[in-house]
């Protein structure tokens, strides 16, 4: 190992987990309600819903753990939890 | 630029796939924070739910995009003083110097260490993340647990009713620091966290900035994970978590004239499931005695 | 500070401040405990007078004393503190963790007995307990060792095959308060023997994100172990080179980890560690006027142990007494003399050996002392072979 085990010290890369495989439901968007207003985003603990440059919300899967918030805050209800794996 | 913007604008620095519990209020308000903080940050988090998480590291790995070490329980404020001070003597004051500390680590252990960090008006900020209890460890209670509180060490049984004593009501004593700023925030009123963090920084460019955050905890206070934002924004509009803010000895407090009853969301938690109509009734005392306290200070 | 060589009459304390200033430190974290207090109050009036450019943290335990320096530390900067007994044990947490996150520092110890019984006075106790806590760890004899090793202790901190943090440690009262003769060095000879400060260590820096300290594994952990035990290794060579280094600019040397008093003709051998090797002085010197052939081995690191060197001194010894101001619980013996012991356990002949405890909560070793001492060793020697019964200073 080229380390020196000086300081212990974590600089190669991010440790990151699979949590999008904790999942067994799943946030789905309908965009005819949806208003866009980014309230989702702004309570997804996970940071899976992000905009874009128009302003256009969309739900990430990859680490989404299918907590819900999203779902329940939504003020048009456009976040329905669908079964994972459906 | 409003709070929605900056959020849809602003890098997530922490590691995408962390594995706290799914509906955690602190994991929410760790990305938000530093999403409001920037790279040009370093980050203190104490051992804890974040911590063991996997945002300090891993290994050979970093958890957060930006320098974070994990102090001791027991000496976040203290380490930050000395951090905060050499970066001043390197006239670096436009580094962000943050902690992000559960309840156990701000309130017990580390309180020694945090009140001398505010005494001495050392420049950084300090955010507790309060769930109410050493949940990274097992839900074990804490000072800030709210009276009635079944934890894993105030069991319910014949001879338990949960915890025995009012929680230590940590915005106050800090307020009493004659700190820059302390405030008191909830993920559900987004707006008004995201505003308080953003002071909290610039405040702590001139000294102490603390900020006490309601942190739901679905699994330790046993509800549903979609309900950490309701539960929190009901905590604030019964006045048991009431919002306000000293900024240079201003106080500004969000009064709430109609409260809901405190039993709305009581009820909702399996902490909670064992308390009599009485144990109810005294927590709404401590609330609105607390409330009308708050008036007091604030007029 | 000065830029001409002084020569003053001051007290350990004192000397311990005045090296801590030569060396320029970024920041000094200040907490009050007997016998060290009056080090960080000339500290602080040398800062008030502008004679020093340091941060000082008024902490509000030394566990926060031991932190903040931790802090700046891993920021950059050179930092100092002091401490002893009850306040070094209150920041054992933090001070485990200085050594073991490999940040250098020099901290000093006005050692003092670890309460119960309730004590404020001279011992050894305190900083010996914590010597398996990984820091450097030094014994001063006199108050100009004490100045000179405070700024030795940075350049052994600091250099890149070390890394770890220097304890210089010198008897509470006996040397902290009392007054002697110390030559105060030019603030320009100080600058010139550690150059200007640069940080080989890792820091928190935006500029280079990373984690510092990272969660981590055991098929891990064990390596920052064993290259911590090498680095101690590597020390003991450091300890030689800084000694000849200081010798050159400051014209004073103190021989390394060991230094020896009329040890090449000696059969028996006091060993001491701190400032009753003054004492000692003295005592060997009216010992040999009394006939006996003795000498003294003055161990100055405790850790790391430089047991290699302190083999070859004893080897070929008849006995040697070990004169500890601290107790081995659980052993029958000091601490000094079980380190002692394992350094000449595999010799092909057994020395004889006592173990002699005194000193303790500030009990006083006088000259006539350890002559009795030595009396006692050369008897009990001349009839057995082996570990002989702990010898008690009443």
């Amino acid at each position: 190992m080229s380390r020196n085990f000086v300081t212990p010290i974590g600089d190669e890369g991010i440790y990151t987990l699979d949590t999008g495989s904790w999942r067994t439901f799943k946030p789905i968007m309908n965009k005819d309600k949806c208003i866009e207003c980014g309230i989702c985003m702004s309570y997804c603990p996970v940071g899976s819903i992000t905009g874009n440059e128009q302003k256009v919300y969309t739900i990430g899967y990859e680490f989404c753990k299918g907590c819900g918030i999203c779902a329940y805050e939504c003020p048009s209800q456009a976040i329905n939890m669908a079964k994972e794996g459906d | 630029m409003n709070y929605i913007d900056l959020l849809r604008e602003s890098e997530d620095l922490v590691t995408p796939g962390m594995s706290a519990c799914q509906g955690c209020a602190a994991e929410m308000c760790l990305r938000r924070v530093l999403q409001v903080a920037g790279r040009n940050t370093i980050m203190t988090i104490p051992p804890g739910c974040m911590a063991g998480a996997g945002v300090v590291g891993w290994n050979f790995d970093n958890g957060l995009k930006v320098p974070v070490h994990i102090p001791l329980l027991d000496n976040t404020a203290s380490f930050l003083s000395g951090v905060s001070n050499m970066y001043q003597r390197k006239n670096r004051q436009d580094v962000n110097i943050i902690a992000f500390a559960g309840d156990g680590a701000t309130a017990d252990c580390g309180f020694q260490s945090l009140s001398g960090a505010a005494e001495r008006a050392e420049k950084f900020l300090y955010i507790c993340y309060d769930n109410e209890g050493y949940m990274n460890t097992g839900f074990q209670r804490s000072s800030t647990s709210s009276k009635g509180s079944k934890t894993s060490t105030t069991p319910v049984g014949i001879e338990g009713g949960g915890k025995s004593q009012n929680q230590k009501y940590m915005p106050l004593i800090m307020a009493m620091h004659n700190a820059e700023y302390v405030a008191t925030a909830s993920p559900s009123n987004m707006k008004d966290l995201v505003e308080k963090v953003t002071k909290g920084i610039e405040a702590s460019k001139r000294g102490f900035a603390y900020i006490h955050i309601f942190s739901p905890c679905p699994t330790g206070w046993g509800h549903d994970t979609n309900l950490s934002i309701d539960i929190a924004k009901k905590a604030v509009k019964s006045n048991f978590f009431p919002l306000f803010e000293v900024d240079r000895g201003n106080w500004k407090l969000l009064d709430n004239k109609n409260p809901i009853p405190v039993s709305e969301w009581i009820v909702k938690l399996k902490k909670f499931s064992h308390l009599s109509d009485d144990d109810i009734i005294a927590i709404q005392d401590v609330a609105d005695k607390r409330m009308e306290l708050l008036r007091k200070l604030s007029s | 500070m000065d830029n001409k060589k002084k020569i003053v009459a001051i007290s350990g304390n004192k000397s311990a401040a005045i090296g801590a200033a030569l060396s320029k430190p970024d920041l000094i974290a200040a907490y009050p405990i007997t016998p060290q207090s009056s080090v960080v109050e000339s500290l602080a009036d040398m800062i008030a007078k502008g004679e020093l450019n340091s941060t000082m943290v008024h902490v509000e335990s030394e566990h926060s004393a031991m932190s903040v320096v931790q802090g700046a530390a891993v920021a950059g900067g050179r930092t100092f503190t002091a401490t002893s007994a009850q306040g070094l044990a209150l920041m054992f947490e933090p001070y485990f963790r200085m050594s073991t996150l490999r940040l250098p520092m020099v901290m000093a110890i006005a050692t003092r007995e670890m309460t119960s019984p309730e004590t404020v006075w001279s011992g050894q106790q305190d900083a010996v307990t914590v010597r398996d806590a990984g820091w450097i760890q030094m014994f001063a004899e006199n108050n100009q060792e004490i100045l000179d090793m405070v700024i030795q202790g940075y350049k052994l901190a600091e250099h890149k095959d070390v890394l770890l943090p220097v304890n210089v440690c010198y008897d509470g009262f006996y040397l902290s308060h009392l007054t002697e003769r110390v030559e105060i060095p030019s603030q320009e000879l100080a600058d010139e023997f550690l150059g200007s400060y640069s940080c080989n260590h890792v820091t928190l820096d935006p500029d280079k994100p990373m984690a510092v300290d990272p969660l981590t594994s055991s098929e891990i952990l064990w390596r920052y172990r064993k290259s911590h035990l090498e680095a101690m290794q590597n020390a003991l060579e450091v300890i030689d080179e800084v000694d000849i280094e200081f010798d050159k600019v400051f014209g004073r040397k103190y021989g390394g980890a060991i230094d020896t008093y009329k040890i090449d003709d000696a059969e028996l051998v006091i060993v001491t560690m701190g400032a009753t090797t003054g004492t000692a002085r003295v005592a060997v010197d009216k010992a040999r006027d009394m006939g006996y052939k003795i000498g003294l081995l003055k161990v100055r690191f405790l850790r790391p142990f430089p047991s290699q060197k302190i083999k070859e001194v004893l080897n070929g010894k008849k006995a040697y007494a070990v004169i500890d101001k601290s107790v081995s619980f659980g052993w029958n013996t000091g601490v000094l003399y079980n380190e002692i012991k394992s350094a000449v356990s595999d010799l092909d002949r057994a020395i004889t050996s006592m173990p002699a405890i005194g000193g303790l909560g500030g009990a006083d070793i006088s000259v006539d002392m350890l002559l009795d001492c030595i009396k006692k060793l050369d008897e009990e020697s001349k009839n057995y072979n082996g570990q002989l019964a702990t010898y008690w200073f009443e």
